[in-house]
């Protein structure tokens, strides 16, 4: 899903993955065709949790206890991950289990690399414990293919210091945002007041689905992008007019999610979506930035919140895996109980179970509480297509920002023009 | 016997080649004739369609109106400043004393051995919005009032990707070059002198003529490199496919293969990369041997 999120964090060019343990001489690959099923190998998407290691240290010592199994761990980057899936699923050396992006899920599963996990779940009489929108995505053809395993919204992130020298309170309503950005931009004129930037694409929707309008919908089997419509044009004049007015940056024109990271964590920026595993982050970029800055829910046109991305990441079982059972039992073993209460908290992601969810909402802590209640109250899914990772290498809803935030096509255009790249992209038939 | 020795002594490298450079060749030209996607890949069955990715091609507004345009001219520039700039390099080099040229040449090494990932990098830090030296100098200049994104126009994309293409193939140019002028007879040079030949009427009819076939390997290569440009647009913000006006042929082969899974659609693309680089260069050689002959 984040696959744009994090591409190039930290090692742009770094194709290798780390292997994290149980690096062993012998390191039996459950590729190598039958007899070696007394380890796991598992593909893990990197930069999601800043312990990882650590973490898969204790993970491969309980599985190790539990089975007998040793556990492979190897990291992959965002940015790879979907060219090495294809190159994998093409070779047949795919891994026994993988974290997938939720908008992969779907994709691997309709190419027929991924078990279907429906036993396996009623089995652990899981069925009524995993988080719902987590499921859907989860789910290809009415079976379930992706393990509900992490999810993370997107809120507003704000600066705190640079709101009390301009003297605002956290916006409640799109104006009051527009205001907060005119007085910073007033009180603070070396400070982004609020970044927009073109190349992310998760940053966009929630002003689409604010203002009342639609990504897509599916109606008989066919989808039709609703981008262009009077309300996602409402939306989306909003958020590209605060640019327009110069409440942004030039080169936020083309800024990923990693760009508008790195300069709130300078201390660059007034306000910006970002994800709720994003504070730790900030915090590790630049220790300064500790305390100086707190979350709200995107807020609603005329108050209330406005829908933003859920996103997360399944574990699922490939079906090349000789072992399933032992498989199943290591994606319960990290997505049930202890373990996927830990990783949440370590990464800044909710669990997938519903029972562990419940406690993590209780939370008090201020950079928590207001991703939990977007994450419950105000939480969307963009849609649910095996085609939708397509739409997202086509970059169609960054073009669109693009040509809006550098002048060079008008609203009404360049959103035509995406939902009807959108739309004829969903329906192909790859 | 003897006719067969040359050919066993080839045989190893034939060999590697076959495996390495012949085989992939004809998977591309195979996969360009069929509907190639992630099923076709899980499966292994072949899906072939005859010439359906040629014809959306070539019917495709996107190459005619961006892409080849985009391919061809940034090509041509980009061949002809390469080569101007490395060949005046080269004569600066010539007229060197041995520690200048020294110092000069490894300093243009540094340049060569950059990756191009690391060189694309900086030029895009140059040139960045917000905190480049680019717009921080136009601004203390005050030829500009605001900080301008230098990516998201056509342009001035391209041109920061042919100064970032041109300090990374000229050293090439240069060093080549260099090699082909202090083979240049220094008695003709003394000879057009004499004949009152002034130094630029020497260096277009005497050497240039001398080091017509160390241009032409030059300009061939520089042309191959240059048509299929990648990492140094696909790493500018915006050059990924968010910025359809800078779309080349390299880039969108790869995004049409990788990022949509046509694999067939995007190898269509990388047959015609090939075969216009073949005709352009078989043009060339002819060109050449056809003037060698007179």
């Amino acid at each position: 899903m984040r696959a744009r999120t994090w591409s190039r964090t930290t090692t742009a060019v770094a194709t290798t993955a780390l292997v994290a343990l149980g690096v062993t001489a012998c390191g039996g690959s459950g590729d190598d065709g039958g007899g070696d099923a007394d380890s796991l190998d598992v593909w893990i998407m990197q930069g999601t949790n800043p312990s990882a290691d650590a973490f898969f240290d204790e993970v491969g010592a309980a599985f190790k206890e539990q089975t007998g199994a040793d556990l492979n761990v190897e990291f992959i980057e965002w940015a790879d991950a979907h060219d090495r899936f294809v190159t994998a699923i093409a070779g047949g050396t795919t891994p026994d289990v993988a974290e997938t992006g939720t908008t992969w899920t779907a994709e691997f599963a309709d190419a027929g690399a991924l078990a279907p996990l429906d036993e396996y779940v009623a089995a652990a009489g899981l069925d009524d414990d995993l988080v719902e929108g987590l499921v859907e995505a989860g789910t290809f053809e009415d079976e379930l293919y992706g393990m509900p395993w992490y999810a993370g919204v997107r809120s507003l992130v704000y600066n705190t210091e640079i709101f009390e020298k301009a003297g605002v309170e956290p916006p409640t309503t799109w104006a009051e945002i527009e205001q907060a950005a005119k007085k910073i931009k007033a009180t603070s004129p070396d400070v982004i007041p609020v970044a927009v930037p073109g190349d992310a694409e998760f940053t966009v929707y929630p002003w689409v689905w604010g203002a009342g309008g639609e990504v897509a919908t599916q109606d008989g089997g066919t989808w039709t992008s609703g981008l262009h419509s009077p309300e996602a044009q409402e939306g989306i004049s909003f958020w590209t007019g605060l640019a327009e007015q110069g409440y942004s940056s030039a080169g936020a024109t083309t800024w990923r999610e990693t760009d508008v990271l790195d300069a709130f964590a300078k201390g660059d920026v007034g306000m910006a979506v970002m994800g709720s595993w994003t504070p730790g982050a900030i915090v590790e970029a630049n220790a300064d930035m500790e305390g100086k800055f707190a979350a709200v829910p995107i807020p609603g046109k005329e108050g209330g919140m406005s829908p933003s991305v859920l996103g997360g990441s399944h574990l699922s079982m490939f079906s090349t895996a000789d072992d399933q059972d032992l498989a199943f039992e290591f994606v319960e073993l990290m997505t049930t109980g202890e373990f996927a209460t830990t990783w949440g908290e370590q990464a800044g992601y909710f669990p997938g179970q519903t029972s562990l969810l419940d406690e993590t909402l209780a939370s008090t802590d201020p950079l928590v509480a207001p991703f939990a209640k977007q994450f419950v109250e105000a939480g969307a899914s963009p849609p649910v297509s095996p085609n939708y990772g397509d739409v997202q290498a086509k970059l169609t809803t960054s073009t669109m920002m693009q040509s809006i935030l550098s002048g060079s096509e008008d609203v009404a255009t360049a959103s035509s023009k995406a939902a009807q790249e959108m739309t004829s992209l969903l329906n192909s038939d790859n | 016997m003897a006719r067969v020795r040359p050919w066993m002594l080839l045989t190893p490298a034939l060999a590697v080649l076959a495996v390495l450079l012949l085989w992939p060749l004809v998977q591309v030209a195979l996969f360009s004739v069929q509907d190639y996607g992630l099923r076709e890949i899980v499966s292994g069955e072949p899906n072939w369609i005859g010439l359906g990715n040629f014809v959306e091609i070539f019917t495709s507004e996107q190459l005619w109106a961006v892409v080849l345009p985009n391919t061809v001219v940034f090509a041509v520039l980009s061949v002809g400043c390469t080569v101007v700039f490395g060949t005046a390099v080269a004569v600066l080099l010539a007229s060197l004393g041995r520690l200048w040229r020294t110092v000069v040449s490894s300093a243009i090494m540094a340049a060569w051995a950059m990756p191009a990932v690391t060189g694309t990098y900086v030029w895009v830090w140059i040139f960045d919005a917000d905190r480049g030296v680019f717009n921080h100098v136009m601004q203390a200049l005050g030829l500009q009032d605001a900080p301008v994104n230098w990516f998201t126009d056509r342009w001035s994309f391209y041109a920061i990707v042919l100064l970032n293409v041109v300090h990374h193939g000229f050293p090439f140019v240069a060093v080549t070059v260099l090699a082909g002028l202090l083979g240049v007879p220094k008695e003709l040079l003394e000879a057009a002198e004499i004949d009152g030949a002034g130094p630029w009427r020497r260096f277009f009819s005497v050497i240039v003529p001398q080091l017509r076939q160390i241009f032409a390997v030059v300009i061939i290569l520089s042309t191959i490199w240059d048509f299929k440009v990648f990492a140094q647009i696909y790493l500018m913000p915006g050059g990924a496919g968010s910025n359809r006006e800078v779309l080349n042929l390299g880039v969108w082969s790869y995004t049409e293969s990788f990022g949509q899974n046509r694999y067939g659609f995007g190898s269509a693309i990388a047959v015609l990369l090939t075969v216009l680089l073949l005709v352009i260069t078989v043009m060339y050689v002819r060109t050449i041997l056809k003037e060698e002959e007179l």
